[in-house]
């Protein structure tokens, strides 16, 4: 395959596909490369986006289809990049195909495995709330809908194969390489949770009933864990006042992050919607610092939260949220500013929204290619004003969260903005090669 | 692909529970056995995520196993997933045409949740209507056009310069088409850029000059586009020059990027009486020229004219930055000033404006939070001097300021000549005056009309690199088409049927497109390729002799027939 | 079907239907009642889509399009509001109420506005109550179509056709268009293929004129053969040739429905006499619908009713009218919808028995023919006098009772329409009536009385090129004799040559333009009653 008409694009979510997509429209051959068994990436794992409530798999499942669909897009899913050598329209790239133990020619995703497979382990992509077999597809619309053995939790029973009428499954499969010759790369690897566990005043990993937001997130969603019940974890009860806490990790100078993830006060007030919507009873607050309601219909959104759903915003962050240890009831204390008072407040469940940090492999996959990366793991661009999409090596595009932090419409409009300069470098190549 | 009007309708219907948005509300598996009962379905099925892989292999082999030849599928809005299982149906062998979609979602079970019994009887009613379409369905193929390829980009600011250097760079013809009689936009009136301080000038210019010295570029400054006809892959257009002469020239796509004035606030806060109240662009200028003269105290007031209850609502994203490289600037020309920044609510977000809010306060900038119930006063004294009064949120209490330089954050807000763009494209602005994309997330720099594009502050409010990223995307875009040199057009165009036709010429004159001519023998023909599929000529034709394709009368009417519970035929 | 109105909305793909998508997606609640059916365009919607989901039970009718300036397709909108304009008149009479009808401006970003739109609506529709034609009309004694053809094929004398092809040679038709025969139609059926004449197209072309008839050795009745034919044909070819989609027929089939209360008197001229009750009972027609259907046309067409409500007054009769008059149904009729026809034929003789009225006086001379010969055919003997306007009139200029006052000097050459002239027999009085005038001259076309052009359609059937030759041809024919005005009883005759002068045709309109006028409306100008 001539390098030149090809293009390596690494992280499978949103901005990872319509990078991709646009690339394959006109022409280009495109391998979409994913560490985890199914691209889909983080808004996978959302129930609705903001501000328009666009429930996030129904119009994230097409693009993924299409990606599996498209005649010039190659999947190279549970696989990583090992190594990259080359320069500017001509690039090799030796990729680690990881083995998911399963035939993925065979595998139709009929599930029968999963249901004799005896271990049961939490869930990932559930945030660890739901669980998952031993054998497992991340999501019911996974792509490419096939199984994958997680080899650390395994006990090589093999009741797997022995129920698989495809004979999918195969227990002597190893690790593969694959070498790949593309003209540019297209870097787009999304971003973790700040591990909320550094705060320790706000209990998250010792109170059951506090959670991080994609933990949430995963709860109201209707293809969750719970089926979409809001219910507390402790005790399975519903919620009667849910309590927000907004910038946990970020905007901090010390034990977090400097920068602000741009996106929380809007998620936050999404979810708490979508409380209100399942059930009106339930109060809502939102402890928060300063509302970032800076993008596109950010601010209407917030407007029709508090004004038709009556979502309750309180200007200030709780010192520290305390558990009972009876009834796992969560009490927050925190400066009332229209009362001028200090006071608490008694709540069900407390939902932090952490950091959004740039995906912790961000470091390794640097070093690989030679990238530069700022001290919080997000690639440097080349110039922050004019070319924040090129970066120090000619060729290797950023777009996405890993570039810096954003929102789904930024994501999917600056991926299109990274094919577009890897096109561009490509027909500069070409146009080199042709004299 | 079959060719199934001779056959009999053998529909195929296939149901989406959409996790628990559809199936959570409407009784699903009542909706699958009544479609069984209809006329004409020989296959009935339901999905848990149609779009799914599973979804979608469930439609093929559904298709395969009955010998389908219609397909419905029963779940959102068409705008969103038609395409997908149109495609799923051609590769079936099914004609794209030959499906259609009930919406029991978006306008059934979304809307009528909690009436979940009122909602199933509705979800039936529109898989009865869908079904009544279906069996009048044929299969259609889609013309093919080509391409021209280059793109005109309206708007020669940063947006429209850094699309059309990489559309350039990417082999297309590009003209830039820019009212002002030179390139750089609002970049022209800036004077340092955040987030690195750059002088605004300096990288504007390399940039004009790139874009002045390429050769893929055409320029046509001091010019507006006056009229735009035909459609993606084959527009015209034509351009007006200031010296009152035209041009016209042929574009395959067409880019929208032409920015944002700022918004005046005459009347508020004493703007347009007193001379020392100012916007923060006015400010730029004098930074720019050196003609500041040292302040003792300068008050900045955000959300002037912007995150209003009624009008301009929205927030303008950049006029806190601007506050802050501002106040930073001021503050490194004159240390002793005093500077303060009266904000609502402080948008310092992304990766590095954190760092400059809190290099803003190492300098010694204060930051006064103000509620919107209870907005700063100007009041104007003796000599000029100007006092402000601030209800200090936190504090809860009032403050007084004196202050010598008021300067106002307003909102950027739509030019006033918009809408005429917007109506010559024929493009929507949304309800904020900017201009609406296609969809919000998805699809955030396409417009819904195909080869149409907007990126920049003509979209919403934004800094310079965000601005880049957009014009970059908007290049990847455009090319697509462009790059394929071909393209598929609608097969949703009127079609005459000569023998009924009488040549009174009625659908002529209606046809918005000029698409309709008649021919030697009188009777009238359509330009497919330049029809778009409105059907107004359809639904004047006294003969009934023109029809529109995949929305004929007989469609129409059946699916109204069915909507009152009757069945036609 | 229950009681909770019922919503048919027309919505426009880029916005109204994208609106109605983000009220879901932003989960406002509005009434279920609404059933959407997607359009490119709001310009898309006909007319005869709304009345046919009345016809068959909506209860209310929402197009939705995009706000003026903003059409995807430039002013499709526009033409939908001014359709729509016009659909609410019609509406209006008819009795159904404009507030059925709502046109709204949505825009993508509306969610809220379409949800409000619903619900408003929706409790506007419960307030003002179901649509009455949502009570299944009682079907008593439906029509034997079957017994009634096989009697009307006896009665049409086909059986007695030697081929001798005057017919074919008089059929106005198939001199324009040669595919059509009047004498192969009748030889199909009668050797046994009568399949292919009741499917074919030739059985929508006939412009049932009787100039084949009136000429024919055999007596054969060509136009009601085909006008059995047709009532067992099947409909898809009715659908194919009808003009105007079908609205003058679906408006006739509404007001069978006798909750129908129609709002058709606001015509009447200040001052009118008339009455409930009375010896002379004034049979309006479609006039008030036509005059709104075709309003574009300025043919004046509600004057002639007002004439002669004017003309009656001033000679001192206080006609009876009937405030829920039902359509004649000629146009059903001819287009073989016979259980219908019957019924709105019962319907008004009933309602004329309860004026008391001993004479039935129309101007129509479809209404005359109907009311005069079919009605007796289908309901039984009539207990009162039909006549036609131009016989009255001729009375009353014996009596010397029309006194004129105006007297311009011009030339009127007069048409003979179908079915006043040829079928009815009715050729002096409309010219005595003319004669009578001061000043006026009358004039013939070569061809006049039984010899008559048709004016080149019927029924609104089969309105295609060569129908539309018929007309320039008469109106070449009106135009050649130098007169100033063309005068005729029907007002189909004057919109179908209205329509067809204001075409782009392949002939210099200068040829073809001809100042119309109605029969009544001439003696009334004369009379200074205008």
């Amino acid at each position: 395959m001539e390098a030149n008409k090809s293009v390596l694009v690494i992280g499978g979510g949103i901005a990872g596909m319509q990078a991709s997509l646009d690339l394959a429209d006109r022409g280009l051959k495109v391998f979409l490369l994913e560490k985890t068994p199914s691209i889909g990436g983080r808004m996978a794992q959302l129930d609705k986006t903001f501000p328009t409530m666009d429930c996030s798999i129904c119009i994230l499942a097409p693009k993924m289809i299409e990606c599996l669909r498209h005649p010039n897009i190659t999947l190279l899913t549970y696989c990583e990049v090992q190594d990259v050598s080359g320069s500017a329209g001509n690039f090799t790239v030796k990729v680690l195909k990881k083995p998911r133990f399963i035939d993925e020619e065979k595998c139709t995703g009929c599930g029968e495995c999963a249901q004799y497979c005896p271990i049961e382990v939490p869930n990932e992509f559930d945030m660890g709330i739901g669980i998952r077999k031993a054998i497992y597809v991340p999501l019911p619309q996974a792509v490419p809908l096939k199984y994958t053995i997680d080899e650390e939790n395994c006990i090589k029973c093999r009741l797997c194969q022995r129920t698989c009428k495809a004979e999918a499954v195969d227990f002597d499969q190893k690790p593969e390489t694959i070498n790949l010759n593309v003209g540019a790369i297209i870097v787009a690897t999304g971003f973790d949770m700040f591990d909320a566990r550094k705060r320790r005043e706000y209990g998250y990993g010792r109170y059951r009933n506090v959670l991080i937001s994609l933990e949430f997130e995963r709860l109201v969603s209707a293809s969750g864990p719970t089926g979409g019940h809001i219910v507390r974890l402790s005790d399975g009860r519903v919620p009667r006042r849910i309590a927000f806490i907004q910038c946990v990790g970020s905007r901090s100078l010390k034990g977090g992050v400097t920068f602000c993830s741009s996106a929380c006060c809007v998620y936050a007030t999404k979810e708490a919607i979508l409380i209100r919507e399942h059930d009106p009873e339930c109060e809502v607050y939102i402890f928060y610092n300063e509302l970032k309601i800076f993008g596109k219909g950010f601010q209407e959104f917030v407007t029709r939260a508090r004004d038709e759903w009556g979502v309750k915003y309180i200007r200030a962050l709780p010192g520290e949220v305390v558990e009972d240890p009876k009834t796992h009831d969560l009490t927050m204390w925190y400066e009332d500013t229209t009362e001028n008072v200090t006071k608490n407040m008694k709540v069900d469940l407390v939902v932090l929204c952490p950091a959004l940090i740039p995906t912790v492999a961000n470091k390794e996959l640097a070093s690989i290619l030679g990238l530069d990366l700022d001290e919080y793991g997000f690639f440097e661009c080349k110039d922050p004003l004019f070319k924040p999409i090129d970066t120090n090596v000619p060729g290797i595009f950023i777009c996405g969260y890993s570039q810096g932090p954003k929102d789904i419409p930024e994501s999917v409009a600056q991926a299109s903005g990274a094919a577009a300069r890897a096109a561009e470098v490509m027909a500069l190549a070409a146009s080199r090669e042709a004299q | 692909m079959k060719r199934v009007e001779e056959e009999t309708p053998r529909i195929g219907v296939f149901i989406c529970h959409c996790g628990i948005n559809i199936g959570g509300i409407v009784n699903v598996p009542e909706v699958v056995e009544y479609a069984k009962t209809l006329a004409g379905v020989v296959y009935a099925e339901d999905n848990l995520y149609t779009c799914s892989s599973v979804g979608i292999s469930k439609i093929k082999e559904g298709i395969a196993k009955h010998n389908l030849n219609r397909v419905i599928v029963a779940s959102c809005t068409p705008r969103t997933h038609e395409p997908l299982f149109r495609g799923a149906c051609e590769e079936a062998g099914v004609n794209k045409y030959l499906f259609e979609m009930a919406n029991i979602r978006d306008q059934c079970s979304w809307a009528h949740m909690h009436e979940p019994e009122k909602a199933t009887e509705k979800a039936k009613d529109l898989v009865r209507m869908a079904v009544a379409k279906s069996r009048l369905l044929k299969s259609l193929e889609e013309p093919e056009i080509d391409v021209t390829p280059s793109a005109l980009v309206i708007g020669g600011g940063i947006s429209g310069m850094t699309t059309a250097l990489c559309l350039a760079g990417q082999g297309f013809k590009v003209y830039i088409v820019e009212k002002e009689p030179e390139l750089g936009g609002m970049l022209r009136h800036l004077y340092k850029l955040y987030p690195t301080m750059q002088d605004a000038s300096e990288r504007l210019n390399h940039i004009v000059n790139s874009v002045k010295s390429d050769k893929g570029i055409e320029v046509l400054t001091s010019t507006v586009v006056k009229q735009v006809k035909g459609f993606i892959g084959n527009f015209e257009v034509t351009v007006q020059k200031a010296n009152g002469g035209t041009a016209n020239f042929g574009v395959g796509t067409i880019i929208v990027a032409t920015g944002a004035p700022i918004f005046e606030p005459v009347g508020m806060y004493g703007y347009g009486e007193y001379d020392n109240v100012i916007t923060q662009l006015q400010l730029e200028q004098l930074l720019k020229d050196g003609q500041l003269k040292k302040p003792k105290s300068v008050i900045m007031i955000q959300c002037v004219g912007a995150r209003e209850k009624e009008g301009r609502t929205y927030c303008s994203r950049i006029c806190c930055m601007t506050a802050i490289k501002n106040a930073m600037l001021i503050k490194d020309l004159y240390p002793d000033t005093d500077v303060h920044i009266l904000f609502r609510q402080l948008q310092t977000y992304g990766e590095h404006y954190e760092e400059h809010y809190r290099t803003a306060q190492d300098k010694g900038v204060k930051f006064i939070k103000y509620l919107q119930e209870k907005p700063p006063e100007v009041i104007s004294g003796k000599n000029g001097k100007l006092t402000v009064n601030v209800h200090h949120a936190l504090l809860d209490e009032e403050l007084k300021f004196g202050s010598d330089l008021v300067v106002l954050s307003t909102p950027l807000i739509q030019h006033e000549d918009a809408k005429k763009l917007s109506q010559i494209l024929k493009v929507p602005l949304g309800s904020d005056g900017f201009f609406f994309e296609a969809h919000v997330k998805l699809r955030p720099i396409d417009f819904a009309t195909d080869g149409i594009y907007v990126c920049g502050t003509a979209h919403s409010p934004k800094d310079t690199p965000e601005s880049v990223s957009q014009a970059l995307g908007v290049a990847s875009r455009a090319a697509i088409p462009m790059a394929l040199k071909r393209l598929r057009t609608e097969a949703i165009t009127a079609v005459v049927n000569e023998n009924l036709c009488s040549g009174c010429g009625t659908c002529l004159k209606l046809c918005p497109y000029g698409a309709i001519e008649k021919d030697e023998k009188g009777v009238a023909r359509v330009t497919e390729v330049v029809c778009k599929g409105c059907g107004v000529c359809a639904a004047t034709c006294p003969e009934r002799a023109i029809e529109m394709r995949h929305f004929t009368s007989e469609q129409v009417m059946a699916q109204a027939l069915a909507a009152l519970g009757r069945a036609v035929k | 079907m229950s009681s909770e109105p019922r919503i048919v909305a027309f919505l426009c793909n880029w916005c109204s239907y994208a609106g109605a998508d983000l009220a879901g997606t932003s989960r406002i609640r509005y009434p279920p009642n609404i059933r959407i059916i997607r359009v490119m365009c709001s310009g898309r919607v006909d007319p005869a889509f709304i009345f046919r989901a009345f016809e068959t039970g909506a209860d209310g009718v929402l197009v939705g399009g995009c706000h003026p300036g903003d059409c995807h397709y430039v002013s499709g909108n526009l033409k939908a509001e001014k359709r729509m304009e016009n659909t609410k008149k019609l509406l209006k009479l008819l009795g159904l109420g404009p507030e059925r009808l709502r046109l709204e401006w949505i825009s993508a970003a509306e969610g809220e506005k379409f949800a409000q739109v619903v619900t408003d609506f929706t409790g506007t529709l419960r307030r003002i109550g179901p649509n009455p034609l949502k009570a299944k009309t009682n079907v008593n004694n439906p029509i034997d179509v079957e017994a009634v053809v096989s009697e009307a094929l006896k009665k049409t004398n086909v059986q007695y056709c030697v081929e001798c092809g005057k017919c074919s040679g008089s059929c106005p038709v198939s001199r324009v268009d040669n595919s059509f025969s009047p004498r192969r139609v009748v030889e199909r059926f009668l050797l046994g293929f009568e399949d292919k004449v009741i499917s074919g197209k030739d059985l929508w072309t006939c412009l049932s004129c009787y100039q084949c008839s009136e000429r024919c050795p055999s007596d054969v009745r060509f136009p009601e053969f085909v006008r059995a034919c047709r009532s067992i044909a099947p409909r898809d070819m009715l659908e194919e040739t009808c003009a105007h989609r079908g609205i003058p027929m679906t408006l006739s089939r509404i007001m069978i429905n006798p909750k129908i209360k129609q709002d058709r008197m606001g015509w009447l001229p200040e001052r009118a006499q008339i009455s409930k009750r009375g010896d002379l009972l004034y049979f309006v027609g479609c006039l008030p619908y036509l005059d709104i259907l075709f309003e574009d046309f300025n043919l004046e067409l509600i004057k002639t009713p007002q004439s002669v409500v004017k003309i009656l007054n001033k000679v001192g009769i206080k006609p009876a009218m009937l405030p829920n008059e039902k359509c004649c149904g000629h146009d059903l009729l001819w287009t073989g919808d016979l259980e219908n026809f019957e019924k709105l034929a019962k319907l008004n003789v009933a309602n004329i028995k309860a004026t008391g009225a001993k004479r039935v006086v129309t101007s129509c001379p479809e209404c005359y023919r109907t009311i005069k010969k079919d009605y007796a055919e289908f309901v039984g003997e009539l207990d009162f006098e039909v006549l036609h306007m131009s016989e009255l009139l001729s009375e009353l200029v014996d009596k010397d009772e029309l006194k004129f006052e105006v007297y311009p000097e011009r030339k009127v050459v007069y048409h003979d329409s179908c079915r006043l002239g040829r079928q009815m027999g009715v050729y002096e009085p409309p010219r005595k009536v003319i004669s009578s005038l001061p000043g006026t001259q009358l004039v013939e076309m070569e061809r006049n009385r039984e010899n008559a052009l048709c004016c080149g359609v019927n029924a609104w059937l089969s309105c295609n090129k060569y129908h539309k030759e018929i007309q320039m041809d008469r109106l070449k024919e009106a135009k050649a004799t130098g007169a100033d005005l063309l005068v005729t009883t029907c007002p189909k005759c004057r919109i179908h040559w209205k329509c067809v002068t204001s075409e782009k045709l392949p002939i210099n309109p200068d040829e073809i333009t001809m100042e119309m006028r109605d029969l009544s409306v001439l003696v009334a100008e004369a009379m200074n009653l205008a």
